[in-house]
């Protein structure tokens, strides 16, 4: 129905025009007729083509050439004597007339054309700004979703279609339905492919409402679609390319786990296989002290394995991204105490000062990850520092963040360390000097950052400083009030 | 229960399995073992055990599964055994029924210690008069009188903290999950609101343990829940 009705009114507009020429053509003979015998017949025809300028300058080429033959007809039929006939007798008025025809037609015609012309450069215009809009929003864009709406919007914006649908190969396709009426139910008017040198990416298809698709509009939008099409692909190999550089880095890397790994895999190992044996072939008696010695080694060294294998678990999953932090409203004393509790067998050597303002306020935080982070902080701690030093735990809020110290009176690191230990495998020391999968400093660093916040390391005046900061809103709101409770029963 | 109590052990791993066997009828059990699931399940019904050890990484069905469908008929007590990392899936079980887990690799005191609490519980489930009197190191919490005592002093407990303390004490020994003990306390609208065990577990290690930095009594479970520990 809607289409229909466009129908006629551009048909009103174009046929309107001639009804305007004829119009005006018949105002202007009037004016000539009453004016016919104070004016000379050669000034007439002159004047005739004031008029006839007009309309084709307004109304195209069409009207202009319509009205120079109409107005060949009204000059020769009323101003040419004798009157009110098409016949003519003076040979002048002979002459007078085929160089008004002449005249007014090649005046029609030539500004007509420059009218038709003008038109035609501002469309191009029109057409060379919308390029550049969109290549220029394509450009910036590295997305295919992002790609795909720009797209969708200058489509809309040049062809006021009634639905748009922009599918893409192996993806999904994105619609976009701009009127009420349901448009699906026909075959698309237009359905351009999008195509690149590698293969057809996708396809546009357009609803319109208004009766055609003019064919500069075609060729626009077929320009459109291949330079969005052009975005895509690029997009892609982008894409490609940094998943490729990714998979090369993960290699090397696993190169080096492998190497770092399995001697540490190797010395537990080694622990275990000598002490299990010796005790299976009698090298020792059961009951001796040595026995006793040889048990604990296999207890000792069976732990530390576990630690290694659950740092390299942590450590895949923190490099795929699947290290999630479930953050809940957490204090921070009841996971230290938690992490001490459990070392207590390792830090009898150290003394441990723990600094946690009564007051201090919930942390949002993953319980079980945060206790990972303390135990990986302090045992690199106990590692490095001088037996019989402190080792401090300090937490305070600063803003809107927590920030937690952990310093001991180790050696201080060379600058140049300071941002590269939490890298993987980074060592300050030789390898063989020093325990450890070279992990630890790195999953703390893949925790915290998971958490929101940041950490670093820092020479103090007295040794070493861990400081970590950690955000104390989870999900915009600070901690919730608790219910009341009832008085002593 | 018969003078030798029965376990079923469920695990596909054959060197768990061997293990397991040997230690605990080293011990005075019955052992029994499945590698799948589904068996367990069958020998589970045909010669019911006094206690099963469920792995819950097992090759033909999830263990949360055999958890909660062994729950929908016997109240045996299951102990779970899973990987380190396996929190959500130890919470799941345990909200599913299960009485306690244990984290491979563990030690056999462990395994041993789980497995008598979890008979204990049984046993007292099947009839028996619960202790109303409670024994932790110098603490007494008697459950009949609302008392807790260190010594001889009365400790004064707000009547939240007393309810969560009796809950814990007449389970002690056990794991209990966050939403369990959520549920059972602030009832289930709060079930999601771990900060408030949080605060109330610090308030109650402040007035039961001698050193509240390193409680003794009220263990923390990391991820899972809390654990009182009596005599």
């Amino acid at each position: 129905m809607k289409s229909a009705d466009m129908r006629i009114s551009y048909l009103i507009s174009r046929s309107s025009r001639y009804v305007f020429t004829i119009g005006w053509i018949a105002l202007v003979t009037a004016l000539f007729v009453v004016l016919r015998d104070e004016l000379d017949t050669t000034l007439i025809a002159l004047l005739y083509l004031i008029p006839l300028g007009l309309i084709s300058a307004y109304w195209g080429m069409g009207p202009g050439v319509g009205g120079a033959l109409l107005t060949f007809l009204t000059f020769n039929y009323f101003f040419i004597r004798p009157y009110y006939t098409l016949a003519v007798h003076r040979l002048t008025d002979m002459v007078i007339l085929a160089i008004f025809l002449v005249v007014a037609v090649a005046i029609s015609r030539l500004v007509g054309r420059l009218q038709a012309s003008l038109l035609a450069a501002t469309a191009r215009e029109r057409e060379v700004t919308q390029l550049y809009a969109l290549s220029s929003a394509l450009s910036a864009s590295q997305d295919e979703n992002e790609i795909v709406e720009i797209l969708a919007n200058q489509i809309q914006e040049i062809s006021h279609a009634g639905r748009l649908e922009i599918d893409l190969a192996g993806s999904n396709s994105f619609s976009l339905p701009l009127s009420s009426a349901n448009l699906t139910e026909r075959p698309p008017e237009l359905a351009i492919p999008m195509q690149t040198a590698r293969g057809l990416l996708g396809e546009i298809r357009l609803w319109k409402t208004t009766p055609s698709i003019r064919p500069e509009e075609q060729r626009l939008l077929e320009t459109l679609a291949s330079q969005a099409a052009l975005a895509l692909e690029r997009a892609r190999l982008r894409q490609t390319e940094s998943r490729a550089k990714i998979l090369e880095e993960s290699d090397q890397l696993k190169s080096i786990l492998l190497s770092s790994v399995s001697h540490e895999l190797r010395t537990p190992l080694s622990t275990i296989k000598a002490a299990a044996s010796s005790l299976r072939g009698h090298a020792v008696s059961w009951d001796s002290p040595a026995s006793a010695e040889l048990i604990s080694a296999i207890d000792d060294e069976a732990d530390h394995l576990n630690i290694l294998v659950g740092n390299l678990l942590d450590m895949s999953r923190i490099e795929s991204g699947a290290l999630k932090p479930k953050r809940e409203w957490n204090i921070l004393s009841e996971i230290v105490a938690s992490v001490l509790t459990r070392m207590r067998y390792v830090s009898d050597e150290h003394t441990l000062e723990v600094d946690l303002p009564e007051n201090l306020p919930f942390v949002p935080v993953d319980y079980v990850q945060m206790e990972q982070v303390f135990t990986n902080l302090l045992s690199n701690s106990l590692k490095y520092a001088p037996i019989h030093t402190n080792i401090q735990i300090q937490a305070r809020a600063e803003g809107q963040a927590i920030c937690i110290r952990v310093s001991n009176q180790g050696p201080q690191v060379p600058p140049e360390h300071l941002e590269r230990i939490f890298d993987k495998f980074y060592r300050v020391t030789a390898a063989d000097r020093v325990t450890g999968t070279g992990l630890g400093l790195s999953i703390c660093k893949g925790i915290v950052e998971a958490h929101g916040g940041r950490i670093w390391a820092e020479n103090i005046p007295d040794g070493f400083a861990f400081v970590f900061t950690l955000p104390r809103l989870l999900d915009g709101a600070p901690p919730p009030q608790l219910p009341m409770d009832p008085e002593v029963e | 229960m018969s003078a030798e109590p029965h376990i079923l052990v469920i695990d596909d791993e054959p060197q768990i399995q061997r293990a397991i066997r040997t230690i605990l009828t080293e011990r005075g059990f019955k052992v029994t073992t499945a590698s799948k699931g589904e068996d367990g399940m069958t020998f589970a019904a045909a010669n019911p055990p006094d206690l099963i050890i469920l792995d819950l990484g097992l090759p033909d069905m999830d263990g949360i599964e055999v958890c909660a469908r062994l729950r929908e008929w016997t109240q045996t007590p299951i102990i779970i055994l899973s990987a380190r990392d396996g929190e959500r899936d130890k919470v799941a079980a345990l909200d599913r029924g299960a009485d306690d887990y244990l984290t491979k690799p563990f030690g056999i005191e462990e395994l041993l210690a789980r497995v008598r609490v979890a008979l204990r519980h049984s046993a007292n489930r099947a009839g028996t008069q619960p202790n109303k009197m409670i024994r932790a190191g110098d603490l007494t919490i008697d459950l009949a009188w609302h008392l807790i005592k260190r010594g001889e002093t009365e400790i004064k407990l707000t009547g939240t903290e007393y309810k969560l303390l009796a809950y814990l004490a007449s389970n002690h020994g056990r794991v209990l999950t966050h939403q369990n003990i959520l549920v059972n306390i602030w009832g289930p609208a709060d079930a999601d609101h771990t900060e408030y065990l949080r605060v109330y577990m610090r308030q109650l290690r402040k007035k039961l343990e001698i050193d509240p930095e390193r409680p003794k009594y009220i263990l923390t479970e990391p991820g899972i829940g809390y654990r009182f520990i009596a005599d």
